[in-house]
């Protein structure tokens, strides 16, 4: 097999840091991850090393990718919404470990939970793997998108702390605030 | 007394497929039912949307195949723009949807039910994880490894990104390929062949021989298919007619904008999912062999193609035709058929890479909002995806509806999941292992069953409840 260069192994396995906020924007509170991206591009000055993505519902292709491949990040930063009982708009680190055993055969990327290929990287390739966590309120059962207001509030504070972790102390915060729902803000009048 | 069983793979918020077994008073399958729990209001969502933020929202229904959605919602704007993409766009669409499906069929075939044969399907639990695949079969995992790193690295450059991506338009593509990053493709497209001929090679060889009874009997039902071929009848994934064909091989062409003359959408009240059929061969029936009954994805589409216009995937359809007819019926033939599909892919990369075409700066042509209808079509993966959009004046939408590949096959899961359990299950008896084979059934569909709520802690997997005739739950497994 020809020896894997750095030219074709795709940016997310590459840098030295891998942040991905997952969740579905449709869903209410489960968009905070990707809400959480898109506040850290559009404040903060994102260093070179740093590999910054929104997965939405595509993490399971990277994570998947990731655990096949030799050329891994150091540092994998997940970030989600939970439900564990704790109040709307906490948010805190879960160990992977600490995440239900729900499943161990991963043969539908449509089935296999996100939690069994974190825990297959922590354990037996070396990444060091942190999940940030946002308690949800009550999630619709219908597309809704948008936060609920204690989940809103959490996102700035939670990057700040994901900025102070990862962006190498930095953490400037320039004022390049701007509407995050983007696309999927209510519709024009 | 009857019992029934509940296979429960249920791992996200909105839940999955709910696989209810139901056994008679001698123990044995009286039915089965794979509900399926789809995304709900979605379209009541986008209604009043500009038409034009379709192709960027729709990604997000299924975070698995979202070039398929990105690429059909583009055609559908093009439709109701009334524009034609120039030929750059349209081949640049085209060729990530073929990168797209690479990385999709290698991941399926090596990872996903190509496990079930690599490591049977009675493997226990503890190896069944992609690093058990790894730890199984070493020296192809890291062949494949690397190219699903470069179809990966592929999609970065021609569109930026992967996932959710944004680089289809209306009226075309946004981004022109600069000349230099096609020699880089190019280079990346070879070797995604060089694995695609390995791949069945190594298939026909190691891996099906040995499965050839399961082939044969597991999951077995007789249909009609639904697939996309250019005006000549060649296979095409991206663009071209529908073809409809009966289980004896005749054969409807239509336009995709007259799909409601040809298929109709039956509702269950067990079920969330729709159940398209053959309108014009009798109402609908969830009997084997019915008339109106037919399937889509891999299987489907190598089966309603006259012929396929790339030489090695051609070489392998006439050898597929000899040993099983056309169409074949046999549903873990959706797994041979699948990697003639990754090769007829890799040859189609390199035929877009090397059209002059592929590098001209018109990728776009300019659009004007007006009331119109637009129908776009794509092959996804797992089926004949047709999105369905109607605005008005100002081009916000007035209407949507979606049929999604899964949705398709609805019916035909349904009938190959009471098969497999019918041959499996005798007087009550059953194990782990047989309740596996019948995933497995399932698993050949490849379907996308929960493009819900995500979330981390997934709930719980495979569920088995066994219920008696009352409703009383007697046994329950989880694994």
């Amino acid at each position: 097999m020809p020896a894997m260069e750095e030219d074709v192994v795709p940016d997310f396995c590459r840098k030295p840091v891998l942040i991905l906020g997952i969740g579905n924007v449709f869903f209410g509170d489960d968009g905070f991850g990707c809400a959480l991206v898109e506040y850290l591009e559009t404040h903060f000055e994102v260093p070179g090393g740093v590999c910054l993505q929104d997965a939405g519902t595509g993490v399971r292709l990277l994570l998947f990718t990731l655990c096949l491949s030799q050329v891994r990040p150091r540092r994998l930063l997940i970030v989600d919404a939970v439900d564990v009982g704790r109040e709307p708009g906490e948010w805190f680190e879960l160990d992977p470990a600490d995440i239900p055993v729900v499943k161990l055969d991963d043969f539908s990327m449509h089935q296999l939970p996100t939690s069994n290929m974190l825990r297959e990287l922590q354990q037996q390739t070396g990444v060091e793997v942190r999940v940030l966590a946002c308690q949800t309120g009550p999630l619709p059962a219908e597309v809704c998108p948008g936060l609920s207001e204690p989940v809103e509030r959490a996102v700035p504070e939670a990057a700040r702390w994901v900025a102070r972790e990862y962006f190498g102390g930095a953490g400037t915060e320039p004022d390049r605030s701007r509407d995050r729902k983007g696309a999927f803000a209510e519709p024009r009048a | 007394m009857g019992k029934t069983i509940v296979i429960q793979p249920v791992t996200r918020i909105e839940g999955h497929a709910k696989i209810t077994i139901q056994l008679d008073d001698t123990g044995n399958v009286n039915l089965a039912r794979v509900n399926v729990i789809e995304l709900r209001g979605f379209e009541r969502f986008c209604m009043g949307r500009p038409v034009e933020d379709m192709p960027r929202i729709t990604p997000r229904i299924c975070g698995v195949c979202p070039w398929s959605h990105h690429l059909a919602a583009a055609k559908a704007c093009d439709a109701v723009f009334g524009v034609t993409p120039p030929p750059a766009g349209a081949k640049l669409r085209e060729l990530c949807n073929s990168i797209a499906y690479m990385e999709e069929h290698i991941l399926h075939f090596y990872f996903l039910a190509g496990a079930d044969f690599l490591l049977g399907p009675d493997a226990d639990y503890s190896v069944r994880n992609v690093i058990g695949v790894l730890g199984a079969a070493p020296e192809v995992a890291r062949r494949v490894v690397r190219v699903r790193h470069m179809c990966a690295k592929m999609l970065e450059i021609l569109a930026g990104k992967s996932i959710h991506p944004q680089a289809a338009v209306p009226g075309g593509f946004s981004k022109p390929l600069a000349k230099d990053e096609r020699d880089e493709l190019r280079k990346m497209a070879d070797e995604a062949l060089e694995l695609a001929k390995f791949s069945i090679a190594f298939a026909k060889e190691s891996v099906f021989p040995k499965y050839l009874d399961v082939v044969k009997s597991l999951g077995v039902i007789t249909s009609g298919f639904i697939g996309t071929v250019k005006e000549n009848g060649a296979l095409n994934l991206y663009d071209g007619k529908l073809r409809l064909m009966a289980s004896d091989g005749s054969f409807d062409d239509f336009p995709y904008d007259r799909y409601t003359e040809f298929i109709g959408e039956h509702i269950e009240p067990w079920s969330y999912l729709k159940f398209p059929y053959a309108k014009k061969r009798g109402g609908f029936s969830l009997e084997d062999n019915a008339p109106s009954l037919y399937r889509a994805n891999t299987l489907a589409r190598i089966n309603v193609c006259d012929f396929i216009d790339t030489p090695l995937a051609q070489a392998e359809l006439e050898e597929f035709r000899r040993k099983f007819g056309r169409p074949a019926q046999l549903t873990l033939l959706y797994h041979w058929a699948r990697l003639i599909e990754l090769l007829y892919n890799a040859e189609n990369a390199i035929r877009l890479l090397d059209d002059p075409d592929i590098t001209s700066l018109e990728t776009r042509v300019k659009v004007t909002p007006r009331a119109a209808r637009g129908v776009g079509c794509t092959e996804a993966p797992r089926g004949t995806l047709i999105h369905d959009y109607e605005t008005d004046a100002d081009g916000m939408l007035t209407n949507m509806n979606l049929i999604v590949g899964t949705t398709h096959n609805n019916a035909p899961i349904n009938l190959s999941v009471t098969q497999a359990a019918k041959s499996l299950i005798h007087d009550g008896k059953y194990d782990q292992g047989v309740l596996n084979t019948v995933e497995m059934a399932i698993r050949a569909y490849d379907p996308c069953l929960s493009c819900a709520t995500h979330r981390l802690d997934g709930k719980m997997s495979v569920k088995l409840d066994i219920f008696d005739a009352q409703g009383s739950l007697i046994d329950s497994l989880a694994n």
